[in-house]
């Protein structure tokens, strides 16, 4: 048994190892060492050698951290694994980069990238019952994988640049990519129903493998809710309160797809859409309905099964695969790039291998260090979320494990690295408040209640009687949205503020309080230019202008472009642009609602206030893994059955 | 588009097709305007066009084959049977597993 096991693990590691051997055999090549002055040879042979040939006659490409290995997604699959070019760049530093690029296609990428993660997800222990097969399971699966070849056809401005020779126009084409997403979609599936129990406890591993596809905007994970999203709606499970209000805000979205904006999808690759069109708005509104039906699914079939015991084990397991595998990129080229094909990431890991590094100007500010995510604020925010629920099981369960430590210490790490800074100071006032708790038992104790708000409210006061300081920092967005405006074009919105602003409105004080927030989260600059930005009708303010849509406000108005491309910073200005004030605000009244309900539930309480702040001074919910994430453990940890997952 | 204008570019304003197999002493005059293009035949051989007009009277004739073209549609369509038969596998396996336990 154990040889048949030895010998399926080496049969499995070589098909995944072999297309990166792919090499032109009619051909013998002495393949010279790339320098700055001579790169002809890749030149003149672009597709002929490996990757793995490059590496034996450029050793030092996989150490030195000047040399950058770069997937291009529109090669032939002949090109698969092999050098299609060599760039050679002076750096800032005035130092040579040299950026290597690796032919992927897409349609390999598919399958590749989809075995390797199914096999991946084969090592999670199967469930003692496993699920029995749904109703609808085959016509689901049909369906995600049309869905899927549909975003294809939706967002075809942005697949144009990564696939080869793929005739938009010819149903072959579409039909190959139906068919290459039907076997992934198809094996994922039967290896969740074997597993389902027990994928809920192993959750916190998708800020690891984050299963994008390279050369696609769409993740592999979203296929499993999507599959339950469709079970779920056939079964006549979905609410229907939910329903109504969802389908009418859709009815909307889709007569107000005019125009078509296109954005640049960069770090957000596998949740935002390219393209601001009737058919990819329409593509998203369905994606994000079955996503929202489908998190509901897995978490309703499997809360019973979820071991917080297990859970926390695994979020210091990813607290320190993921330090690991950060440092291990930020080291070596090569171990970057197979980071970004074999995890899936929507963006390289970090080159720079100084996580402890300051700046070298007057102010000496720490460099934020995100490791292999995308972006440091939100790693910033996982770690931080890592140490709060450790807290939450040592207190409850009274041990400590050995796995404990060393993810504490991780966490710890990961945190300091990414330089969040509301997260440092937000772990290290709930932890307070919580050890508090703990020993009080009530969060609602009105004593402790009374001094809070009479510290606060004295704050505040203080803070308000001094009116040069308050009206500077409430004018702090607007004043920044003009430095964007350009020339006498202004987006709706800051005309509306202007006007405000003249007249003395409500409108204008309420809006000065959130500067005033601004201000104090340090977003005033960042907050600003959306509002440069954000040019909605009146029904577009109120309802919104469709989900994962940025290509609206990136191109309906012309601004001062920053120096770089900077997103709204804020999940809630994400929310107003896709779902507009009314659904925002009867989302807020819920959440405040279900607060209260369960504010006995301290960790239910805690996390949420740490999820909330977080995303309103973050763009936490674009991506992906984030979003699944945060709605699996607010369902978790909030006490729907009247009893916390800690009893 | 059609093939020519897929291969040669976009028809010169005013195009008119010459009558060149009933001229057997016609000759081709370059084009300095007109980027030479390598032009392949069903077997690979190829071919060096100068002008528009010379480049709409090869592909018109079958010189529009893409050999990088070709090869990657080759290799789609041995994909598309390997993932066929993978998902012919994948949705037969319980049969096939209590096929071979019996």
């Amino acid at each position: 048994m154990k040889t048949k096991q030895i010998l399926f693990g080496i049969l499995v590691i070589l098909i995944f190892l072999l297309p990166w051997f792919n090499t032109d055999l009619q051909n013998n090549y002495s393949i010279p060492k790339v320098s700055q002055e001579d790169i002809t040879f890749f030149e003149i042979n672009p597709c002929k050698i490996s990757i793995v040939q490059f590496m034996t006659s450029n050793v030092e490409s996989i150490y030195q951290n000047h040399f950058y290995f770069r997937a291009n997604d529109k090669s032939s699959m002949k090109c698969f694994g092999r050098i299609t070019g060599v760039t050679v760049i002076q750096g800032d530093e005035l130092q040579t980069q040299f950026f290597i690029s690796v032919g992927t296609n897409p349609l390999i990428n598919l399958v590749l990238q989809g075995l390797f993660w199914i096999l991946i997800l084969s090592l999670v222990p199967k469930s003692k019952n496993s699920l029995s097969n749904y109703k609808f399971k085959n016509i689901s699966i049909f369906l995600v994988s049309y869905l899927f070849t549909y975003s294809v056809y939706a967002e075809s401005r942005y697949y144009e640049a990564s696939l080869y020779e793929f005739n938009f126009a010819s149903l072959r084409s579409y039909f190959l990519i139906f068919l290459a997403f039907l076997l992934i979609s198809k094996n994922l599936i039967d290896i969740y129903h074997l597993r389902s129990e027990n994928i809920i406890n192993f959750v916190p591993f998708i800020y690891l493998f984050t299963f994008i596809f390279s050369g696609f905007n769409y993740s592999f994970f979203a296929a499993l809710f999507v599959y339950l999203g469709l079970i779920s709606f056939f079964n006549g499970e979905s609410k229907s309160k939910f329903n109504f209000i969802y389908i009418s805000l859709s009815i909307w979205w889709l007569i107000n797809s005019n125009g078509s904006f296109y954005f640049n999808v960069g770090k957000l690759r596998g949740f935002t859409s390219s393209v601001y069109e009737f058919n990819a708005n329409f593509s998203w509104i369905i994606f994000i309905y079955f996503l929202l039906l489908g998190i509901y699914k897995f978490y309703s079939e499997n809360r019973q099964r979820f071991k917080l015991e297990l859970f926390s084990k695994n979020l210091s397991l990813t607290a320190i695969m993921m330090m690991l595998t950060g440092i291990m990129s930020s080291n070596s080229p090569i171990i970057n790039f197979y980071n970004y094909y074999f995890l899936g990431l929507q963006r390289y890991g970090e080159e720079k291998n100084t996580p402890f590094a300051f700046s070298e100007d007057v102010y000496e500010l720490k460099i934020s260090w995100r490791g292999i995510f995308p972006s440091s604020e939100t790693v910033g925010e996982f770690y931080g979320l890592v140490l709060l629920i450790l807290l939450f099981w040592i207190f409850k369960s009274n041990k400590i494990r050995t796995i404990d430590y060393i993810g504490v210490i991780a966490a710890s790490l990961g945190l300091y690295f990414s330089d969040n800074r509301t997260a440092i100071v937000l772990v290290f006032i709930f932890s307070l408040i919580y050890i508090y708790l703990i020993l009080f038992k009530n969060l609602f104790n009105p004593k402790f209640m009374l001094f809070l708000i009479a510290i606060v409210s004295i704050g505040l006061l203080i803070f308000l009687l001094n009116d040069n300081s308050y009206k500077f920092i409430s004018n702090s967005i607007i004043s920044q949205s003009f430095v964007f405006q350009y020339d006498s074009i202004y987006s709706s919105y800051l005309r509306l503020l202007n006007s405000g602003q003249e007249t003395g409105s409500l409108f204008s004080s309420v809006f000065g309080f959130f500067s005033m927030i601004a201000f104090f989260l340090n977003r005033s600059e960042m907050w600003g230019l959306f509002f440069a930005r954000y040019n909605p009708t009146f029904m577009e303010l109120l309802f919104g202008s469709g989900p994962m849509n940025f290509g609206q406000l990136y191109g309906e108005v012309v601004i001062n472009n920053p120096e770089s491309f900077l997103l709204p910073h804020s999940s809630i200005l994400s929310l107003i642009l896709f779902i507009g004030i009314i659904p925002l605000i009867l989302l807020t009244v819920m959440f405040v609602y279900i607060l209260i309900l369960n504010k006995k539930n301290y960790e239910f309480v805690l996390l949420s206030m740490y999820i909330i702040t977080n995303i309103l001074k973050n763009d936490s919910i674009n991506y992906f893994v984030v979003f699944v994430f945060y709605c699996l453990l607010y369902l978790l940890f909030k006490n729907n059955s009247k009893k916390t997952i800690f009893r | 588009m059609s093939i020519v204008e897929e291969v040669c570019g976009n028809y010169p304003e005013g195009f008119k097709k010459a009558d060149i197999l009933s001229d057997p002493n016609y000759v081709f005059i370059n084009d300095p305007n007109y980027a030479t293009r390598q032009l392949f035949d069903a077997e690979n051989n190829k071919v060096f066009v100068n002008s528009f007009i010379e480049c709409e009277h090869y592909v018109s004739g079958g010189w529009g084959f893409n050999p990088l073209k070709n090869s990657e549609l080759i290799y789609q369509e041995l994909f598309m049977y390997v993932v066929i038969f993978g998902i012919v596998i994948t949705f037969l396996k319980p049969k096939i597993i209590e096929f071979i336990k019996n």
